[in-house]
């Protein structure tokens, strides 16, 4: 097991001519909550893209575990991405098999309990059930693995506030202690209580990368005052006004 | 991992045609007992279930295979390259495993539609058991006559076997192909695919034609050993090997094409 769980080396993606990521290092322990933070179009979500391996780097050189992409980092990372992606004519519980036969970390037994305890009926069918119940059901499956790395993108930007912290205390009574969990969002008061880590992204570069503590001790203001402070100057910079 | 990739699939194969496989059997015995009164009988009610039963056979036949193209492609544009791309681009799981199972399922779907089409006929035609052995009688009276052995006609019936099926893999290839191509576009993804398909077999038509104007002309060595005059029997295998070889070739350039956009240009929506 290697030391760091994450390492990237001037990680950089174009789509196209466009550039979505410019030179990103970072370095990433293990048994920690990290906010992955920034506005619409920061990166964040090519940022996770690239790390579960759904996209290849333009250039720079990512390492998870100690290991490039591929079915063992796939393995080991548990990733909630920001849409539904299962057949309609399943039921949770044929995805609950699925899981268990891909993943070894899978457990069937937490994912039963955390279906009553969110209240999904995992014997229904996915076609039958709510936007909101689905998000669930795939909340579960990510959470129900002990995995090393859990990516969550945007686990809270399509819900109400009052199922936001629903789903903050399921993901925080439920990821594997020695593993990390990076979160993407860009509402950050909601999370900011549980990270032990912030990552500001901006125009695809890494602007700030501290603990949570450090931040506040350092600015002597909250990272969601201090998120709202550079950001805002981002809009003056690049505005006309 | 393989194996439990298969099993998805199959699983999912068994779901699409656990309707129409059966209907299709159950309407040709349903013809078996009408097919006659349209000829034979007097009464015009009797002519028109008859007709109506044929019609409805014919129809379902039609969509069988309509059903199999479709079930094929809609499991690789959307199970791999749509939104359940997702889940299967990171299960743990190398993409030319992902490739490689929907494609073995594609053929063995599109070889169980054809078996449900030849049952369903042999189940029209009013043919008895009897019938059939004579037919084996006249293939093996056949096959004496061309002092063939048994294990060269069974190994005939293998190759051929394995080139249709080499040819089906090519076939459901050069769409996934077309497929992969096409997604790589941000926009009109499902044009740029049909595009694409156009674009290779343009591609192969001509690189068939240049291969056989300055190849084929200097290769004279097929042409001596594919002597059918002094031993049939291992020219007839040497075609089939040499064609078995070339559908092969055709297939793996395909599938590497296919595996290196799924592992280096994934760009799912």
């Amino acid at each position: 097991m290697n030391e760091l769980l994450v390492t990237c080396t001037g990680l950089t993606k174009y789509y196209g001519q466009k550039p979505a990521l410019t030179g990103v290092n970072l370095e990433l322990g293990r048994g920690r909550i990290v906010g992955l933070l920034g506005p619409n179009g920061s990166g964040k979500t090519t940022f996770i893209k690239i790390l579960c391996g759904l996209l290849q780097p333009t250039d720079g050189a990512i390492l998870i575990d100690g290991q490039p992409a591929g079915p063992y980092t796939k393995s080991v990372i548990s990733y909630l991405p920001d849409r539904m992606y299962f057949a309609d004519w399943m039921k949770a519980t044929d995805l609950f098999d699925l899981f268990a036969d891909f993943y070894a970390d899978f457990d069937r037994a937490r994912a039963m309990s955390m279906c009553a305890s969110l209240g999904v009926t995992p014997s229904d069918r996915l076609k039958s059930m709510s936007k909101g119940t689905k998000e669930k059901v795939q909340l579960v499956l990510v959470m129900a693995r002990k995995a090393q790395l859990y990516l969550l993108d945007e686990p809270i930007a399509g819900v109400d506030p009052a199922a936001r912290d629903f789903i903050l205390n399921t993901i925080l009574t439920n990821y594997n202690e020695d593993g990390t969990v990076l979160i993407s969002t860009h509402l950050i008061s909601d999370i900011e209580k549980v990270l032990d880590e912030a990552i500001f992204l901006k125009d695809g570069q890494i602007v700030l990368h501290d603990t949570a503590d450090n931040i506040r001790e350092r600015e002597n203001k909250s990272v969601d005052a201090l998120f709202r402070e550079v950001f805002r100057a981002q809009n003056m910079e690049g505005g006309a006004f | 991992m393989f194996g439990k990739l298969l099993k998805y699939d199959f699983r999912s194969m068994l779901k699409q045609f656990a309707f129409i496989w059966p209907a299709a059997l159950v309407l040709a015995l349903v013809n078996r007992f009408t097919v006659n009164s349209f000829v034979t009988s007097a009464s015009g009610l009797r002519q028109t279930v008859s007709g109506v039963a044929m019609l409805v056979y014919v129809g379902i036949m039609i969509a069988m295979f309509v059903v199999t193209i479709i079930f094929v492609i809609q499991r690789f544009f959307r199970g791999l390259l749509g939104d359940e791309g997702y889940l299967m681009h990171t299960l743990p799981v190398s993409p030319w495993q992902l490739i490689g199972s929907k494609l073995l399922c594609a053929v063995v779907t599109t070889l169980l539609s054809i078996v449900v089409a030849i049952l369903s006929i042999l189940l029209i035609m009013p043919i008895s058991w009897i019938n059939i052995l004579d037919m084996f009688k006249g293939f093996s009276y056949l096959f004496s006559h061309w002092n063939m052995e048994l294990t060269h006609s069974v190994l005939f019936l293998l190759e051929f076997l394995l080139l249709i099926c080499l040819g089906m893999a090519n076939g459901y290839l050069h769409l996934y192909l077309s497929m992969a191509i096409g997604h790589l576009f941000n926009r009109n993804r499902v044009a740029m695919s049909v595009v694409a398909y156009i674009a290779i077999n343009a591609l192969v038509g001509i690189l068939i034609g240049i291969l056989g104007n300055m190849g084929l002309r200097n290769l004279s060595i097929p042409y001596d050993l594919i002597n059918f005059g002094n031993a049939p029997v291992a020219a007839m295998h040497l075609f089939f090997w040499i064609s078995i070889l070339i559908a092969l070739a055709g297939d793996a350039v395909y599938f590497f094409c296919t595996e290196y956009i799924l592992r280096k240009r994934l760009n799912l929506e």
